[in-house]
């Protein structure tokens, strides 16, 4: 029984990881995109990708999928709702993850761009190869950061009709009666989730590490 | 030593906004010649230098290189900053890159040489400046002088006809800059071209070929070492000389 | 790059325009007779209405009377659940074809929406034993000084937790059990003196049970309930208000409230 329970509820984690796949490369592109149009572009795209952010920021995740589902898709798109609720928490994601390399992309500092150009490269290839390497590895302790948080909040698509692990934990709450087993289960799932997620990319960054000066 | 013309600036003038930095600026550069610009710090000496290369763009006048104007319209500004190395006051070396792919990025990137061919000169430029043994290093194990002739290697491999230095030594510890002035004054024996902004007056008077004193956006004075070194023509320029021993002096003393 | 974002505005735009123009037409109906499946939103956490039962399936009253019309259409039924709060959106913008969540009708919802024929009439009841003399009129003040019982989650318990958060009813007054027939038993053995339930299956118990009598009817927590249908689809709504009255007729939505209602 307690096994059945924890079943039902577990097979709500692959809607969860597939949401959670979609979302976060696509707001990675959208984000990467944004950050160096921002840092790199000239005054009104550098502007233009500032509203962006603001606009995604903050408006609440769940109305951006009201509107990409309810409104948008079957108009312009048609998309289902999975698709529709793993973009829009992309979308989101996409403007804090541009915040996130923003700021990596300043921290790498004006200093490489300028010696890259010095010796002839363009500033595409400046970027591309040296001035990314770096802020990406600034990039990754905020960003793992980013990844829990759109890990979790994958839950939301359940409100366009996509079963998730925390909307299965409900379901069963109400028919049983027992919501600290339900929803102590989903907790246990998301937990274990999120240290998975943690524990990879800390290894990352731990890995792509630049050497120093041994002191 | 022949005396072609390789880098001729015709009034050039540097704004930002409303700040003139330099106006009516004309300096000729032979082929082979070191130049050292000296000056009071604000004067516009480096601005000079990025706007020799194209890294900023001057307000009006002319650069040629070998002749052709660089500061024409629908010039490729990537293949003259190929042909102009410079060195940074902070080396600038690119901290995700060992010293051999510093060396080696502009091989492969901009000149597509093929890795073992980009990997062969890289190695040869290392060994011109004495780190063939540091290939492997990244910028962050190495000394700030090893940094700095690292630096000055990554320039030299895309054989620039002119090399700009900008203060390679004010950021060194005083026991580090040795290693990086014998590395130019080699360059300056293989008939390098060169324009070096410094402070180190010692470099100045025994590698120059012609010292250029700057002061407020204006060249005040310029002529071979020992001339402006013994007979400055205008007090400005006693009165600079004058300030910078008392303050290197006083920098030995520490 | 400035070029290409003027492009990108000038697609989103006309693409914008050309939808809006573009009208809908037409019922839904064909085209659910036509792919053989009605999609059908409800928000499977309200027992007995709508649940996941052990096997992760979604029943309940609305769900097996929505598969039995579904049936009757010749259509199977696709269950989408959703919140209950998305329900409504669902239906208006077309992503489901009909909500059925023991929904009841409001004049806010029927702008938007359309609402079939009642199905159900959920009544609440106040069930005593045989031998009480208690008598209810007014409900809201008569039961006040009463020990009640009522099931957990059920309309019938936010109406009486309403009256326990008002000050008016006893906390102490109010028992709550996780089933109906809890209630009876203690209803009979004195622990409380009155049983809140839905109708249909408090007069279920005391005919099964013996002993018991419902003392009022009436609607107070719940109501009328309707299936909730896109909005001006007068086809559709007309086919299942069809189905609906078939079953009314047969007493197959009867039997259907005794085995969820009466368990
Ligand atoms: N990017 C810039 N924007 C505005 N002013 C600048 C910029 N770069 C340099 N300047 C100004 O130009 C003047 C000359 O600077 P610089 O060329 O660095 O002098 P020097 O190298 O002789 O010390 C200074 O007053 C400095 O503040
Ligand atoms: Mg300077």
């Amino acid at each position: 029984m307690l096994t059945d329970f924890f079943l039902y509820i577990a097979q709500g984690t692959a809607v969860t990881i597939g949401v959670t796949l979609v979302a976060l490369p696509f707001g990675l592109a959208v984000g990467l995109l944004l950050a160096l149009l921002y840092n790199y572009g000239g005054r009104w795209v550098s502007r233009a990708a500032g509203l962006y952010s603001l606009l995604m920021r903050g408006v609440p995740p769940v109305v951006l999928l009201f509107i990409l589902y309810f409104i948008l898709s079957g108009r312009l798109i048609n998309l289902s709702p999975f698709w529709a609720g793993s973009l829009s928490l992309g979308l989101v994601s996409s403007a804090y993850q541009m915040e996130i390399l923003r700021g990596a992309l300043a921290a790498v500092g004006a200093g490489q761009m300028t010696a890259a150009r010095a010796i002839g490269l363009t500033r595409l290839q400046a970027i591309r190869f040296v001035i990314l390497p770096q802020a990406i590895r600034l990039a990754i302790p905020p960003w793992s950061n980013e990844a829990s948080i759109v890990l979790k909040d994958s839950s939301l698509v359940y409100a366009l009709g996509v079963p998730e692990i925390l909307r299965r934990a409900q379901q069963l709450s109400a028919t049983t009666g027992q919501p600290f087993l339900a929803f102590g289960a989903a907790a246990l799932i998301y937990f274990a989730l999120v240290f998975l997620t943690n524990r990879a990319l800390d290894s990352l960054a731990e890995r792509t590490k630049l050497p120093t000066q041994p002191v | 030593m022949d005396s072609a013309l390789i880098l001729q600036a015709r009034n050039l003038t540097k704004r930002y906004g409303a700040n003139i930095i330099f106006q009516d600026i004309s300096l000729d550069v032979q082929k082979g010649e070191t130049i050292v610009i000296i000056g009071p710090s604000g004067t516009g000496k480096s601005t000079l230098l990025r706007c020799l290369n194209l890294l900023t763009h001057v307000d009006s006048g002319q650069i040629f290189l070998e002749g052709e104007e660089i500061t024409a319209p629908g010039i490729n500004e990537d293949r003259v900053r190929q042909q102009i190395g410079m060195v940074f006051q902070n080396f600038l070396l690119f901290n995700h890159l060992t010293a051999l792919d510093n060396v080696m990025l502009g091989l492969t990137k901009v000149r597509k040489l093929p890795k073992p061919q980009a990997h062969e000169k890289a190695m040869h430029e290392l060994a011109r400046v004495g780190l063939a043994d540091r290939a492997g290093h990244y910028p962050g194990q190495l000394s700030g002088g090893q940094q700095q002739r690292v630096a000055i290697a990554r320039a030299l491999a895309m054989d620039p006809k002119v090399m700009l230095f900008d203060e390679p030594t004010s950021a060194l510890d005083p026991e580090l800059i040795g290693e990086v002035l014998g590395v130019m004054a080699q360059l300056a024996r293989e008939n390098m071209t060169m324009l070096v902004v410094t402070h180190e007056m010692g470099f100045a008077r025994e590698v120059a070929d012609r010292i250029v004193f700057m002061e407020k956006g204006h060249i005040v004075e310029q002529g071979a070492p020992d001339d402006l070194f013994e007979r400055p023509q205008h007090a400005r320029t006693r009165e600079f000389l004058w300030k910078i021993t008392e303050l290197y002096g006083k920098k030995e003393k520490k | 790059m400035k070029r290409f974002w003027l492009w990108l505005s000038l697609v989103l735009v006309v693409s914008l325009l050309l939808t809006a123009c573009g009208g809908a037409g037409g019922s839904r109906l064909d085209a659910i007779k036509k792919a053989g499946v009605i999609k059908v939103g409800t928000s499977a956490d309200y027992p007995p209405f709508e649940f996941v039962d052990a096997s992760g399936n979604t029943t309940g009253f609305d769900v097996e009377l929505m598969n039995e019309i579904g049936k009757r259409l010749g259509v199977k039924v696709e269950w989408v659940d959703m919140p209950f709060d998305s329900l409504i959106a669902g239906v208006q913008e077309g992503k489901i074809d009909a909500a059925i969540a023991a929904f009841n009708y409001s004049e806010d919802r029927d702008k938007v929406v359309d609402f079939s024929e009642v199905y159900y009439t959920s009544e609440d009841a106040f069930t005593v034993v045989e031998s009480s003399s208690l008598a209810i009129n007014d409900p809201a003040s008569d039961i006040l000084n009463l020990k009640i019982g009522v099931q957990t989650g059920t309309t019938q318990d936010d109406w009486l937790t309403a009256l326990v958060d008002e000050g008016k009813l006893p906390a102490g007054n109010l028992s709550r059990y996780d089933r109906v027939d809890q209630i009876a038993l203690d209803l009979k053995n004195g622990r409380i003196e009155v049983m809140m339930s839905d109708a249909v299956p408090a007069e279920a118990l005391a005919r099964q049970l013996g002993g018991l009598k419902v003392i009022y009817k009436g609607v107070l927590s719940s109501g009328p309930m309707n299936i909730v249908l896109p909005e001006g689809d007068a086809e559709l709504a007309k086919a299942i208000n069809e189905v609906l009255a078939q079953l009314k007729a047969e007493g197959f939505i009867d039997r259907l409230a005794v085995k969820y209602f009466a368990e």
